[in-house]
Parts: C-alpha cells; sequence; structure tokens
C-alpha cells in the first residue's frame, strides 16, 4: 500500500518537475547584460533584447553595429556576444536525472566570449559551438571566437 | 576586387578601434574566472587542433583548411578584438551549497545559517533567477532519490520564497543522484553530496 503511495507521489513529482524542465518550450537562459541594438528572433519574430529576457531553444541572438548581449544558461554556461554577432542556441538540455545533456550553439558571424558550464563538466562531447569554418568542441573552458562573414 | 576592399574595409575598421590587426577567423583559449585553464578542440573537413594553454589561439581559414597550429597571441590583441563581447560578459553566477541530514529534507544547522547570505546576495545582484538544485548521494535507488532531491529541492524554494524571494524567479529542479559533487560507488552515504545548491543569476 505505502509502495503504492510512493510511487504515485513519485509519478506526481517527477511528472510536475518534468514539466519544469522542459525545454521544448521552456526557458533556458536569460539575458544580463545587453548594449543596444541588440534582438532575440523567435520564430521569426524579433524583438529587443533586454536584461532579464527569458531565451528559449531555437532563438537566435543577433546584435547591431554598436551592440553587444551577455547571457547565462541555467547550466552556467555564459555566452557574451559583440557587435555584428550572430548565434543561433539550437540545442539545450540539462536534465542529468535523464543523462539528457545537450548544448548545441551555431555562430554565424562576429565575436563571442563562451564560458562552458555544468553540461560540459558532466559531458563534454555534449557542447558544441558550430562555425562556418571549424567546429569547436569546449572541455570545461573560456574560449574566444572571432568569424568574418564571407 | 570588390571582396578585397570590404575585407580590408573591415580589418581597417578593427583597426581604428582595436590596435594591431584582425585574423578572419580565430579562436583562442583563455583561463576560465577562477584562473585556471581548460582544453578545446577545433575541428573542420580537413583536420583537427587541440588547445590546452592559455592565449593560445589558431586561426581558420575556412572550412576546406586546416585550422593553424596553436601559436600564443598577445593579450593585448586579444582583448582589443574581444573588447566588447568581454565587456558583455555578465559575472558568474553566485552557487551556495546547502547540506542535509542523512535521508531527510532539514538542512543542516550550518546551512541554515546560510540563508541569510543567500537572500542578501539575491537582492545585491538584482537577481532574476534562482535555480534550486537538489541532490542526493547514492545510498538507495535511483527513483527513491529523484523523489528525495526534488523534495530537498521544493523544501529550499520554501524557505527563500518565506525570507521574500519572488516564486516567479525560482526554478526548482532535481539531479537525483546523477550530479555528484565526489564522485562515489553506487549505494554509498556521503555527506557531500547530500545537498542542495542555489544557483543566483
Amino acid at each position: 500500500m505505502k509502495k503504492c503511495a510512493v510511487l504515485g507521489l513519485f509519478i506526481t513529482l517527477f511528472w510536475t518537475n518534468a514539466l519544469a524542465w522542459c525545454n521544448e518550450t521552456g526557458f533556458i537562459g536569460i539575458v544580463k547584460n545587453v548594449e543596444p541594438e541588440a534582438f532575440i528572433i523567435r520564430n521569426d519574430v524579433s524583438e529587443d533584447a533586454v536584461i532579464g529576457k527569458e531565451i528559449a531553444m531555437g532563438d537566435v541572438l543577433k546584435t547591431g553595429t554598436n551592440g553587444s548581449i551577455g547571457v547565462i544558461f541555467n547550466d552556467d554556461t555564459v555566452m557574451a556576444m559583440g557587435p555584428k554577432t550572430e548565434i543561433v542556441v539550437q540545442k539545450f538540455f540539462f536534465i542529468p536525472a535523464e543523462g539528457n545533456l545537450s548544448f548545441i550553439a551555431r555562430m554565424v558571424k562576429g565575436t563571442l566570449s563562451f564560458i562552458s558550464g555544468q553540461i560540459a563538466k558532466l559531458s563534454p562531447d555534449s557542447v558544441l559551438l558550430e562555425t562556418p569554418v571549424a567546429t569547436i568542441g569546449p572541455r570545461g573552458t573560456h574560449f574566444l571566437v572571432k568569424i568574418e562573414k564571407e | 576586387m570588390t571582396k578585397t576592399s570590404i575585407t580590408v574595409l573591415v580589418l581597417g575598421f578593427l583597426l581604428l578601434t582595436a590596435g594591431c590587426g584582425g585574423p578572419r577567423n580565430v579562436v583562442v583559449l583563455v583561463p576560465d574566472p577562477d584562473g585556471s585553464t581548460g582544453s578545446i578542440s577545433i575541428s573542420n573537413k580537413a583536420g583537427q587542433v587541440l588547445i590546452d594553454s592559455p592565449y593560445h589561439s589558431t586561426n581558420i581559414k575556412d572550412s576546406q583548411s586546416v585550422p593553424t597550429p596553436p601559436a600564443v597571441m598577445e593579450k593585448e590583441k586579444v582583448h582589443s578584438i574581444f573588447s566588447k563581447a568581454l565587456a558583455a560578459q555578465p559575472e558568474p553566477p553566485v552557487h551556495f551549497l546547502l547540506y542535509l541530514e542523512k535521508g531527510s529534507t532539514d538542512l543542516t544547522a550550518d546551512s541554515m545559517a546560510q540563508i541569510p547570505r543567500i537572500i542578501e546576495t539575491i537582492q545585491a545582484r538584482n537577481a532574476f533567477s534562482i535555480s534550486v538544485i537538489g541532490h542526493t548521494d547514492t545510498l538507495g535507488d535511483k527513483n527513491s532519490n529523484l523523489l528525495l532531491s526534488t523534495q530537498r529541492a521544493d523544501s529550499v524554494s520554501q524557505l527563500l520564497i518565506q525570507h521574500g524571494v519572488q516564486k516567479e524567479k525560482i526554478e526548482a529542479t532535481s539531479h537525483g543522484e546523477e550530479n555528484p559533487l565526489v564522485k562515489t560507488e553506487d549505494n554509498v552515504s556521503e555527506p557531500k553530496n547530500r545537498r542542495v545548491e542555489v544557483i543566483v543569476r
């Protein structure tokens, strides 16, 4: 009897938490610094990036001539972009209890400072920054990338 | 011809604001905020390069060219090329570790004493998001530990809310026994792993 109750409670709590973690529509990071012009493009709709704005999987982060954006993700990954930069956050899953760990971003152009977070600590191969010229795999670390658009 | 002059203009712009000239595509490894340096691999169809020393960089001409062997890049050059990005870099989040009694959601006395400091930090940083993550050690089965870590996270979240933190800013999650601080064998009681992590962003 008790076992069933515990299982029932577990399923309820787990489901509630699973919804909280749900990264499909859930938020995976937050804008901490911003200088205009800076935008978050989500489902083809462009909005100004502002401090406190939440980031979702699939978002395109874009800065103008003098813009910059600084973001902290839920696993402590830090991404800071300089001017004329464009990055797509393709995949973000941070659910160690399910072994679901993944951070994949694609940098189109610009300058970026990247400090990897807990996903890289738990699963170094799961973090990738793709660029037009090469793919970067960080292992618990801070690196800077500059890409010039062709 | 036009392409060359555009490239020169872009480099020229960089020269005006940034000092010594710009490589086109470059990756530089720099020290972590805590002073240590990790490593990165840079690869494309043509080859792969590994960098594990600070302020070492590689240039990549295009996707068909092998990245150049790692070479030192002067700090001043690094800081000028990346000045705006580095200026936009947020402070790393602050982590607090709260410990719990064995098999329980009760905080240890020492950890209870940390709560005021956490509240202070949230206020001082004007934090927008606070993660509360429950963990367990490997004692017991995975499912019970997932449940316990959830309860732990919820318990600490409640504590923060009672101290005035807005509910909407808190995200409680649980990692069960899957993210230990100290790696142990299965079924090992380890006080350091019985914890709730509070991350203030």
